[in-house]
């Protein structure tokens, strides 16, 4: 008896050539569904936790304002006072009309800072605002 | 003798078989360096600036509203009285499906209020509570009227549902520095 492995008689290899198209198609993909823009946020601050939340569909009507956990406001990159966002904001509202307000305040801050900064910005009529807060799991 | 003889033509060809490992370097590097923010939260619309001397009162009858006060002391208060804050959703959502067939100016008002020292995470968890009463009873009209939940139902079948449980949560007017 003779035992002869069967081999098959087609070439056996896996076609790699058009691996880095694949990996191209991938690398792509990062480049768009990434953004670069960041901000260099120069407050120290933790989100809260919520359930029911929503993602911001249109990110580029986004204008973010952080409050760190001494208090100090954060709009766009600088650090500014109380007075200087309604300025501040009129000019992103009248550029932006339906400008989003995304709110990133510090858990254990107190309500008075966000009380004032939303008569603020109530006052210069951007009125949209989204409390940044991560998803509760 | 002069060589005549045609050269044979040699293969010329790129070599590319590292191609795959410089492109998944990029990868990496982009996989890394990237963080794909996620921009999630609650959103509100703020009601509009009435400077405090031009403010009305609108006589609201009690049945309508719904009190929340979060205190400086971490209290939580729907009608005067103190409740847990996971509660708030279970009180609320038989009083929205109570005016679900009423109209619009008739439905139910939730009012937030806090005081200035209030802590952030608590009012947030409070505004939490009343948005999910919200969301189950609209998951709640969905399944009756369409058999389907909220977030699966079509444009025009959301509006309606929409609608009907018309969501008013109001934040109120601060209080001016005593």
């Amino acid at each position: 008896m003779q035992f002869e492995k069967k081999r098959a008689e087609t070439e056996q290899k896996i076609p790699t050539s058009s691996m880095p198209d694949i990996i191209f198609m991938l690398l792509l993909f990062f480049m768009v569904a990434t953004t670069l823009k960041e901000y260099d946020v120069l407050v120290d601050y933790q989100l809260p936790e919520a359930e029911s939340i929503e993602k911001i569909e249109n990110k580029r009507l986004v204008t973010y304002i952080w409050v760190g956990k001494d208090g100090k406001i954060q709009l766009d990159d600088n650090i500014v006072t109380l007075d200087e966002i309604g300025r501040i904001m009129y000019d992103k509202r009248v550029a932006i009309p339906n400008v989003i307000v995304s709110l990133r305040v510090d858990k254990d801050s107190d309500m008075g800072v966000l009380l004032d900064i939303q008569q603020e910005i109530r006052k210069v009529d951007a009125r949209r605002i989204n409390y940044s807060t991560y998803l509760k799991i | 003798m002069v060589n005549l003889k045609k050269k044979k033509k040699r293969g010329a060809s790129i070599p590319d078989a590292g191609m795959s490992d410089i492109v998944f370097l990029l990868l990496l590097f982009f996989l890394v360096s990237t963080t794909i923010d996620v921009d999630t939260g609650i959103g509100l619309a703020l009601p509009e600036y009435i400077p405090p001397e031009e403010q009305e009162q609108v006589p609201i009858s009690k049945d309508r509203m719904a009190a929340i006060l979060v205190n400086e002391n971490g209290d939580v208060l729907l009608d005067k009285k103190i409740i847990a804050i996971p509660q708030i959703k279970e009180n609320l959502i038989p009083r929205i499906e109570s005016k679900l067939d009423l109209p619009k100016n008739k439905k139910l008002i939730v009012s937030i209020k806090t005081d200035r020292k209030t802590n952030y995470n608590l009012y947030i968890q409070t505004l939490d509570q009343v948005r999910l009463a919200y969301a189950v009873v609209k998951d709640r009209v969905g399944n009756n009227l369409y058999g389907r939940d909220y977030g699966d139902l079509g444009d025009e079948e959301e509006k309606a549902v929409r609608d009907k449980v018309y969501e008013i949560i109001s934040i109120a007017e601060p209080e001016a520095i005593k």
